[in-house]
């Protein structure tokens, strides 16, 4: 795989909208800009001296002369990103991180909630159409996705069975995917890796997330334990890993 | 008096640039080099080495506050043979002087430390941690008091072919007694200061989201303490000052520099913007012109 070298750009919005109730889509202009599924941005969502850190976000999709992000409003962050209007500036620093480990075959993609950013644009460089199990709290949370067999639930039945992401593993067949790729919250993540037999996990890629300072390798703020002891680095070792790099017992954050 | 010069001078070497970038926030170079990002860099302090590898701290080691940003690293390194065989020796050559940060747990770990540095071509100096707020120890022990920073100082000073600053800590005792047995011991200069000792809780349920409660706090908001621990010190000892704590804006080089600062860190500002050095001496000297 050969990685795009990051740098720090300027870019122009050029569209905000409320896809869902707390949920911004926003597209920047940005020619030339270039991305693998998976990697990350760090988004400077204020030009004044707070807050501090800039925001990660995954590339969404990539456009014709720049990118789409999709998030969460959570804070204050997501609240000054929402709030500019097309036209303005905006500094970003990247693509960051490895991305997916794109290969042949036929994939899973297990998502829940914002962890279903970038899915449309992973499908996209897929050679077959995967399958995605895609969970969230209720159907206005679920986010847009066309490019393959989608099979949704949710806690509250509001679209599909009433429940969580892992309950739509029984119906599935894990010999027959090549790659089961699962990003989202950490217990959900944990529920997908300890439910697919022993003998099948390491077909396992996840996207993992943590709270990062620099985005870009320099803190060691990211770190997620690693299997056989220490942590890794998500900004930079990942944020993809294969499940069996990663020591799930502490991981809990 | 005049406004001061961006060109700097330290321990006989001349710099076009008085920034430096600050321990653990540039890592060994290797991501800096990715990016390119090295002009006006006078030099690189790495982040802390100690003689054993240490795993760090538990996550989350990093917090947002509404004015600044808590770090619970916890002097996360492989020690000091592999930093020198990996990070070191075999890394990419960075194009300034390399300024290699020091740490240990207990008082003879500094100068073992600086003895293995000494069996390595690249770094031009070194600077001794003795006041990281995110270990067991605090780094208090050391840091605060004067007759153990004398001691330390006396020690690497046997060792050491090389100069070599001391950080010192602002959270504990008086910082310009510490500064002054730092110089007795034989320091060569002092970085002013490291993180200041800083917790955020939920009032909620009284609990904290970093698990070792207390951290290490860095803000653009903490400039006037640093200034003010700056001008103290510098006016005190004979040997450099270098300043680290809150630089955010071009502005804030130039006021430290006034204040007496030979050199000025920067930390928190460069994770945010790789490009630092070269925005932030810009904005200087356009102030100056
Ligand atoms: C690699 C990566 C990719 C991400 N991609 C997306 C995405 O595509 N869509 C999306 O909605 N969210 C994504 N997130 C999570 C997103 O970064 C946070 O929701 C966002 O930073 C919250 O910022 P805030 O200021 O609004 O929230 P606040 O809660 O006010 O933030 C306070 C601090 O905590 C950090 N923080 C809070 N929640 C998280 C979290 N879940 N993960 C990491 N840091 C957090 C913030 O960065 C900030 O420093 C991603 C996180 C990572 C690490
Ligand atoms: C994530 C992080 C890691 C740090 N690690 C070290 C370290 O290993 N050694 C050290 O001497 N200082 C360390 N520091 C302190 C910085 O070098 C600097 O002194 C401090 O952040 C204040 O400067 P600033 O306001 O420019 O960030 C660290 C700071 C941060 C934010
Ligand atoms: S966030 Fe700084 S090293 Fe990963």
């Amino acid at each position: 795989m050969n990685r795009i070298l990051p740098d720090d750009f300027i870019a122009e919005t050029a569209s905000v909208r409320r896809i869902r109730p707390g949920i911004v889509c926003m597209t920047f202009s940005a020619p030339g800009f270039r991305s693998l599924p998976g990697q990350f941005l760090e988004i400077e969502v204020s030009p004044g001296p707070f807050p501090v850190t800039r925001r990660p976000f995954t590339v969404n999709r990539l456009l014709p002369e720049g990118f789409e992000i999709l998030f969460d409003l959570r804070g204050r962050g997501t609240e000054l990103l929402s709030s500019l209007s097309p036209g303005s500036p905006v500094r970003v620093l990247g693509p960051l991180g490895n991305g997916w480990r794109l290969g042949p075959g036929k994939w899973l993609l297990v998502g829940g909630g914002m962890g279903c950013a970038g899915f449309s644009f992973l499908a996209g460089e897929l050679e077959e159409p995967p399958t995605v199990l895609m969970g969230a709290s209720t159907a206005d949370r679920l986010l847009p996705f066309d490019d393959g067999d989608l099979r949704v639930i949710t806690e509250d039945g509001s679209s599909g069975p009433r429940g969580r992401v892992t309950d739509l593993l029984p119906g599935i067949e894990p010999g027959d995917y090549r790659v089961v790729a699962v990003c989202g919250p950490v217990p959900m993540m944990r529920g997908v890796w300890l439910s697919l037999p022993p003998g099948h996990r390491r077909r396992v890629q996840v996207s993992a997330e943590s709270r990062m300072g620099c985005g870009w390798g320099v803190c060691g703020g990211c770190a997620v334990p690693a299997a056989g002891g220490g942590y890794v680095k998500c900004c930079s070792d990942g944020p993809v890993f294969a499940g069996d790099e990663l020591d799930w017992d502490r991981w809990t954050v | 008096m005049t406004a001061p010069s961006l060109s700097r001078n330290l321990w006989g070497r001349r710099f076009d640039s008085p920034l430096i970038l600050a321990g653990g926030t540039a890592g060994f170079g290797r991501e800096l080099a990715l990016l390119d990002c090295w002009d006006r860099v006078a030099a690189l302090v790495s982040k802390s080495v100690t003689l054993k590898p240490r795993e760090g701290n538990p996550p989350p080691r990093i917090q947002e506050t509404e004015y600044g940003l808590l770090n619970s690293i916890g002097l996360a390194n492989p020690g000091v043979n592999s930093v020198v065989q990996q990070e070191i020796n075999g890394s990419v050559n960075i194009p300034c002087p390399l300024i290699v940060s020091v740490a240990g747990e207990e008082e003879e770990e500094f100068h073992r430390v600086v003895e293995v540095l000494e069996g390595s071509p690249m770094p031009w100096a070194y600077e001794i941690n003795v006041s990281c707020p995110n270990v067991a120890s605090g780094g208090l022990p050391f840091g605060s008091e004067p007759s153990a920073v004398e001691r330390i100082s006396r020690a690497v000073a046997r060792v050491s072919s090389r100069p070599f600053a001391v950080k010192l800590t602002p959270n504990a005792g008086d910082m310009v007694e510490t500064a002054l047995a730092a110089q007795e011991g034989g320091a060569s200069g002092l970085t002013v200061c490291n993180t200041f000792l800083g917790m955020k809780m939920d009032w909620r349920t009284g609990s904290t989201l970093i698990p070792r409660k207390v951290a290490g706090y860095s803000s653009p908001a903490l400039l006037p303490l640093v200034v003010a621990r700056v001008w103290q010190v510098s006016r005190t000892v004979s040997i450099p000052v270098l300043a680290s704590g809150g630089v955010a804006r071009g502005e804030d080089v130039l006021e430290l520099l006034a204040a007496g600062a030979e050199m000025v860190q920067v930390g928190i500002r460069l994770m945010r913007r790789p490009r630092a050095a070269s925005e932030l001496f810009r904005e200087a000297e356009e102030l100056l012109q």
